[in-house]
């Protein structure tokens, strides 16, 4: 067996640990749940649009495209076939006849009174309810009140075109000063899909971060951890667990940004909103090198906890303090909304423990990328997670073979001045 | 500080281990306090003390788990670290398996991060599950094994690089004696291998009956250091054990004892200072005595263990 050196020695033992720690990871049914789950629901959106795409489709080369009206008044209704769509006037006889050999599914009857009361009688056979029949009808229902109320501007005089000015809708775009058309979807869009990005990448970090500390405390409870420190310096094994579990954080997001990259285009085929929707590939850097320094930070940290905490559920409850201050921007979000400016939003921005929340949230909202922030918040991050797990990884040494009890703060004070 | 000790025949002269007058220091209590001795390839070295004496906090040391605040130890030869880990088997007293994965798989993760290739340390691990009779368990979580079956696979997990250095902490507790024997004999075999052993105990018997030498310490000192039988015949008072028929039970009868007692239909002399245990040979023989046997007792490891810990200055010769 070739003797290894210190170094090289360390570099396979934290290989080691973050390959094990990685791959136990992965295979979590938890772990597997949460990845999957955004792709499982992108989809089921995309499986559910196509189905009523076919259906409407269906449902235009049927007969249940014909309207067929029983005219008992005196409002003059022509016959028209347009597109998908023909209009009938039968004799009530003969409507009725051609309902009861299944030919047409209804007809209106426009009662001799129309003019008096509007109202309009339709007969159908019986027939169970369901989604798509309640869709056709309502259809059907406005087609027939469009040609009525059609026909008695005509008779008053209108004109076609401001007969179908009246009774269609009113569009009105938005444009900025350079010309760019803005829709009502693109404000709303810019404000959800950043917001939940930054959701997913937040849940992330603090999930792959759960998970480091379920893995110290899981290996301090189990007794395993002196077994392993025997073989692998503390530095090292902290470092291979986080290495690891933010290997299955990365591995997560990847999979969430992936399925975005590819779903959006698909989607927007089929829900042609979606395709207002642009992901800005620097921003998706960004955003990933703030999950990473996020994930360092806090990851460090939870290490630690993990290290000092005499039981699972008490290194819990301390990291669930931690993360309040990762949802502090969250709770903030209308002043980002309003005053990107403010001063609280670039204290949040520079501290560590707000900052890749606050700039996540930035980066989805702001209309540019401000550099200067991004920079400024990324070096404090930078720093604040090399002080971090420097040290994290000076208690995790002295406080991880305490069973049962909590270090005192001289014990971690002593931990941070220790000679190593 | 000298760290000359009688080595056993067997042992080799190489130190494995060499602690050298090392200091550790938790708050404001020195946990260890100047503390030196040797391991030799081939031997077992007994390592005994009260609770919180400082036996787990020195074999951390010498692991690199903890650092000495003063000292220095050697291991192989250099100083205790990572490079050394393909060679040292440890199985801590605080010791436990990963509850939900199976044990081949926790052995293979141990193995690697011992040295081994991930299939070699699975082929030994399945080997050494099947010659400890734990070869169906290998799929088994650790959660649904019977503590007996934790223990062996936990062994095994600390003997799985042939190590040549082995460090126990309380291997034998809370295991029923079958258990406790075969895992005695894993030891015994290990050190025939070559390796150097320290183990630490508690039970006397064990240290009595598997150690080549014993450290004792109490506070972190040093207290005894010897072979087995130095340390007893340190503590030897001078009596002799007597059975046969017509043996004198009285001490004025002999010149050579200060006091008779008897002990299970045997006659216990104390022998007088000066005196020798053939004084008393000759007296008995010329008193008419016939012998069926004569033994000159030496104390327990117990009787050494709580007389040391007492402060009995006969200690002072096997420090």
């Amino acid at each position: 067996m070739a003797r290894p050196t210190s170094e090289s020695g360390r570099i396979r033992l934290t290989w080691l640990v973050s390959k094990r720690d990685y791959l136990r990871t992965v295979r979590r049914r938890g772990y597997l749940f949460g990845t999957l789950l955004l792709p499982l629901g992108v989809a089921t959106l995309m499986a559910i649009s196509a189905f009523f795409s076919v259906d409407s489709v269906g449902d235009g080369g049927s007969s249940e495209g014909t309207v067929v009206i029983v005219n008992s008044s005196d409002v003059p209704i022509t016959e028209i076939s347009e597109g998908a769509v023909r209009l009938s006037t039968l004799s009530e006889a003969e409507a009725r006849e051609r309902l009861d050999a299944g030919a047409i599914p209804e007809y209106f009857i426009v009662p001799a009174d129309f003019r008096a009361d509007g109202e309009v009688t339709r007969v159908e056979a019986p027939t169970d309810a369901s989604l798509s029949r309640l869709e056709s009808q309502e259809s059907k229902n406005q087609l027939v009140t469009y040609l009525l109320r059609g026909a008695l501007l005509q008779e008053a005089g209108v004109s076609v075109d401001t007969a179908q000015r009246i009774l269609g809708d009113v569009t009105i775009t938005t444009v900025t000063t350079d010309g760019t058309e803005v829709s009502g979807w693109d404000v709303a869009a810019g404000i959800a899909v950043p917001m939940a990005f930054v959701g997913l990448f937040m849940i992330s970090i603090f999930i792959t971060s759960g998970y480091l500390l379920q893995s110290v405390t899981e290996e301090k409870e189990n007794r395993v951890v002196e077994i392993v420190l025997s073989s692998i310096p503390a530095d090292a094994l902290m470092s291979g667990k986080i290495l690891g579990l933010g290997g299955a954080g990365l591995t997560q997001v990847g999979i969430w940004v992936v399925t975005a990259l590819v779903a959006l285009p698909l989607l927007s085929s089929q829900i042609p909103d979606l395709g207002a929707i642009e992901v800005d590939p620097t921003i998706l850097v960004l955003a990933l090198v703030y999950f990473v320094l996020g994930y360092l930070a806090f990851g460090a940290i939870f290490a630690a906890i993990g290290a000092m905490a005499p039981g699972n559920r008490e290194a819990q409850q301390y990291s669930g303090f931690l993360g309040f201050f990762a949802a502090i921007p969250f709770i903030l979000f209308s002043v980002y909304l309003s005053d990107l400016d403010s001063p609280l939003v670039l204290a949040l921005s520079l501290f560590p423990l707000t900052s890749p929340t606050s700039m996540l949230i930035i980066l989805g909202v702001a209309p540019g990328i401000p550099w200067h922030l991004v920079g400024a918040s990324l070096l404090a991050l930078l720093l604040f997670a090399g002080l971090a797990t420097w040290a994290s990884a000076r208690i995790f040494r002295a406080t991880v073979l305490l069973y049962g009890v909590r270090p005192s703060v001289g014990q971690l004070m002593a931990a941070l001045r220790a000679r190593q | 500080m000298t760290l000359a000790t009688e080595l056993p025949s067997s042992v080799s002269s190489a130190a494995t281990v060499e602690v050298r007058e090392v200091w550790k220091r938790y708050g404001d209590t020195d946990v260890v306090a100047d503390l030196s001795f040797e391991v030799h390839p081939g031997e077992v070295l007994g390592f005994l003390g009260p609770n919180g004496s400082g036996k787990t906090t020195t074999m951390r040391m010498i692991l690199d788990i903890v650092r000495p605040a003063r000292g220095a130890i050697k291991v192989f030869g250099g100083a205790p670290g990572v490079q050394h880990q393909d060679r040292v088997g440890y199985l801590p007293e605080d010791r436990g398996l990963y509850r939900d994965v199976p044990i081949i798989e926790t052995l293979t993760y141990f193995g690697a991060l011992r040295g081994l290739s991930e299939a070699e340390a699975r082929s030994r691990a399945q080997r050494l599950l099947e010659e400890m009779g734990l070869a169906e368990a290998s799929r088994k979580k650790a959660a649904e094994l019977s503590r007996g079956m934790h223990q062996k696979a936990q062994l095994i997990a600390t003997i799985l690089n042939d190590p040549d250095l082995l460090i126990v902490d309380e291997p034998f507790q809370g295991l029923d004696p079958v258990n406790a024997d075969m895992l005695k004999g894993v030891v015994r075999s290990q050190r025939e291998r070559g390796a150097a052993v320290i183990m630490s105990t508690h039970d006397m018997g064990d240290a009595q009956t598997l150690c080549d030498r014993i450290l004792l310490i109490d506070k972190g000192r040093r207290l005894l250091y010897g072979t087995v039988e130095q340390v007893r015949d340190a503590f030897s008072d001078g009596a002799v054990e007597v059975s046969g028929q017509d043996i004198p039970r009285r001490a004025e009868q002999l010149e050579s004892v200060t006091d008779v007692t008897e002990v299970d239909g045997a006659v216990r002399y104390l022998i007088r200072d000066g005196a020798t245990p053939q004084d008393l040979f000759r007296e008995l023989a010329a008193a008419g005595a016939h012998v069926e046997r004569f033994a000159v007792e030496a104390p327990s490891l117990d009787e050494v263990f709580i007389r040391t810990v007492a402060g009995d200055p006969r200690a002072m010769s096997v420090r």
